[in-house]
């Protein structure tokens, strides 16, 4: 604890030393697209290949269309996930701010009869103030990230039930269909839920490697204390990376609320942090935080729903879709650790 | 920060209003029944004290059978205490029914989320002296003296799949979309959709059933999946609440109305848009709060220690409830089918 006191005094230090800290930056900048990901895209291309044979409609625009509209929500959430992540963090309170953005929204749309650009901005705009809460109590709570957003995934759960008033919300109207599941979601046979998302992710992914923000968030998940006393404005960064995942958070209980049932239950968000994170993982981020990509983050969780899709199409029994998960998430894990030692050993 | 406030604020006054509502409405239809009722009943003195423990307090489900609870305690003059978790956690459940226990209730009803841990509590109430009744979800090895059941096994499984014969012209193929792998009484309700499709239409077969467990969005998307898998599907079942809006769903979405037909479990909101456009052929059901009545009724006889006939007069709407002594399951009766025509009527 005595160097984070020692620190405001040796901030000063990055002006001297921030060309070479882009220098260095630039030497050591990985490939862009690494080898796990080139491993999911050889996955996901081969699965599509199989499961086209094999199925009679797999590749069919009925069956890609409704897929991508599904993988979108954790997608996104995924990209803000797959940040905190890097700086060594975690939001496990994801599914429950998508339970207050999403229900706030569907209310919004029944009670108020608000259009769709409101209704974005407000689910947006209330999923952002989540985010802001959790980011301030991790970036100055010092608190591990898991402990502060285990309690607010409660305290969020606790405000969805109360606007829910032990009634789901009924007669939700078509307003958000622009990001439904339906003919009026596409243009040129592509979700925009979907899209929206890859503009998300490829935004997010050029930040992160080319921003000296964006690499900061490598350092910081690299070692903290190093990144402080490197001049690295930890805790702001932090604060954003958590506020950052709300926002995307909000926008994806609107891809939720637009692709559901016109009737919203409790149900809405149980679970997903750990469909996130799982899509996190399998996409190849270090879950100790330090390295990770968010394209890998979307290959991830297009992968979940392929093998999702694929046993239900197979007509294989449903249980068998989170016993590939699992294996996936075992091996991403595994070899990451190999990564890992290989590169002590160098 | 006021957005979520105001939210909130209009929700409690729309559900006061329903509340409201439905309280009125409930008293004006049973009032003259009840007369007679409330007059045998009260010379016992204080009002007896009724109290229902459902699995999950907050859903609209219980929501609407604590209404017609209300409604009974109204009617009858009894004390309706209504509390569950909040979250459908067995452990929760029994701290809830030991606080009853203490409070010395006259009845206790519960709607079990795990039977058998359940049955060792139900035992410490009826050592204190406290009735022990079971409605929704039995504990059959419990020392409940009565069930008060929803609908047959038989009448949901058969209901479902007569419906959808009508829809699909009694031929084709479907596939069902059920919730909790576990859950008994889904699947007790699809053996019997598999014995009576088999027995009594020949000519529809069932090609896969899938759980999607308690989530709407992944019900919607395996119906999707099975339309893709099986090309000359035309019906798909939603086993519960979530599955029914969310098969429908679907198959609106994949512009296959008229096409694939749908049916399933759901409560009359939630299904009402699917029925108006015809992505939803029927839903199967029960009156849940006519259900909420009954088990404060049967908790009223079992607190005056009044056996159950053969044949019961509730209600002017429930005037010949069913009670069969060897199982002791007292039956709301046949299941509701909802459609169109009567969507309109529920509230819940």
């Amino acid at each position: 604890m005595s160097t984070d006191v020692s620190t405001p005094s040796s901030a000063p230090t990055p002006e001297p030393a921030e060309p070479s800290a882009t220098k260095v930056a630039r030497r050591i900048l990985p490939s862009p697209v690494t080898g796990q990901e080139w491993v999911l895209v050889a996955i996901v291309v081969a699965l599509w290949i199989v499961l086209s044979i094999a199925t009679p409609a797999f590749g069919s625009a009925s069956s890609w269309q409704p897929l991508l509209s599904s993988v979108a929500p954790i997608a996104l959430m995924g990209v803000g996930m797959t940040m905190i992540i890097i700086t060594g963090g975690i939001d496990v309170s994801v599914g429950g701010a998508l339970m207050v953005a999403g229900v706030t929204t569907a209310k919004l749309l029944v009670d108020q009869g608000v259009s769709l650009p409101v209704a974005v901005v407000a689910a947006a705009v209330l999923g952002l103030v989540l985010g802001l809460v959790n980011g301030f109590l991790i970036a100055y709570g010092r608190v591990h990230a898991i402990i502060i957003t285990f309690g607010t995934a409660n305290l969020f759960q606790f405000v969805g039930r109360q606007i829910f008033a032990s009634q789901t919300v009924n007669g939700i109207p078509g307003t958000l269909d622009f990001f439904g599941r339906g003919e009026a979601g596409r243009t040129l046979g592509l979700p925009h839920s979907f899209v929206l998302t890859l503009l998300v992710a490829v935004g997010a992914w050029i930040w992160l490697r080319h921003n000296r923000s964006g690499r900061h968030l490598y350092a910081i998940g690299g070692d903290p204390t190093a990144a402080r006393l490197a001049g690295i404005q930890v805790q702001r960064l932090t604060l954003m990376t958590y506020a950052a995942t709300g926002l995307l958070v909000g926008i994806a209980a609107v891809f939720t609320v637009a692709s559901g049932t016109s009737t919203l239950d409790q149900t809405i968000g149980s679970g997903r942090e750990l469909a996130v994170i799982a899509a996190v993982v399998i996409g190849g981020t270090s879950i100790t935080g330090g390295r990770g990509s968010v394209l890998g983050t979307v290959l991830g969780a297009l992968l979940v729903q392929i093998v999702a899709s694929g046993v239900t199409q197979l007509g294989w029994p449903s249980q068998l879709s989170d016993f590939f998960v699992g294996v996936a998430i075992a091996i991403a894990v595994g070899a990451d650790l190999i990564r890992q030692r290989a590169r002590q050993q160098r | 920060m006021n957005l979520k406030t105001t939210g909130k604020a209009t929700t409690v006054v729309a559900l006061a209003a329903a509340l409201a509502l439905t309280g009125c409405t409930k008293k004006n239809d049973t009032t003259t029944p009840d007369a007679g009722g409330t007059a045998s009943g009260a010379p016992a003195g204080a009002p007896k004290k009724i109290a229902f423990v459902p699995k999950l307090q907050g859903i609209p489900y219980f929501e609407a059978m604590n209404t017609g609870g209300q409604a009974a305690a109204k009617a009858l003059g009894i004390q309706w205490l209504y509390q569950g978790p909040t979250t459908a956690d067995a452990a929760a459940q029994a701290q809830i029914v030991r606080s009853y226990i203490q409070q010395k209730v006259d009845t206790i009803i519960v709607a079990p989320n795990d039977p058998n841990s359940m049955a060792p509590v139900l035992q410490q109430a009826k050592d204190a002296g406290i009735k022990v009744l079971t409605s929704d979800t039995d504990a059959p090895t419990s020392v409940r003296q009565a069930f008060v059941s929803q609908a047959s096994t038989d009448g949901i499984g058969t209901g479902l799949t007569d419906a959808l014969a009508k829809a699909m012209g009694s031929k084709g193929t479907y596939a069902i979309v059920s919730c909790g792998e576990t859950a008994q009484n889904l699947n007790s309700w699809i053996a019997v959709q598999k014995k009576v499709t088999a027995d009594k239409y020949k000519d529809m077969t069932i090609v896969d059933t899938v759980y999607a467990g308690e989530d709407q969005g992944k019900a919607t998307q395996m119906a999707t999946d099975l339309m893709n898998a099986h090309p000359d599907l035309t019906g798909l079942v939603g086993e519960c609440t979530s599955s029914a809006p969310g098969v429908a769903q679907a198959v609106k979405d994949a512009g296959k109305i008229g096409k694939v037909f749908t049916v399933g479990l759901g409560t009359p909101k939630s299904m009402a848009p699917y029925l108006t456009d015809g992505s939803s052929s029927a839903s199967i059901l029960w009156d849940v709060q006519n259900l909420g009545y009954l088990t404060a009724w049967a908790g009223l006889q079992a607190a005056e220690n009044k056996d159950l006939q053969a044949t019961n007069n509730v209600n002017a709407q429930m005037s010949a409830v069913t009670y069969d002594s060897a199982s002791k399951v007292l039956l709301l009766g046949p299941p509701l089918v909802i459609t169109k025509d009567n969507v309109s009527q529920f509230n819940y």
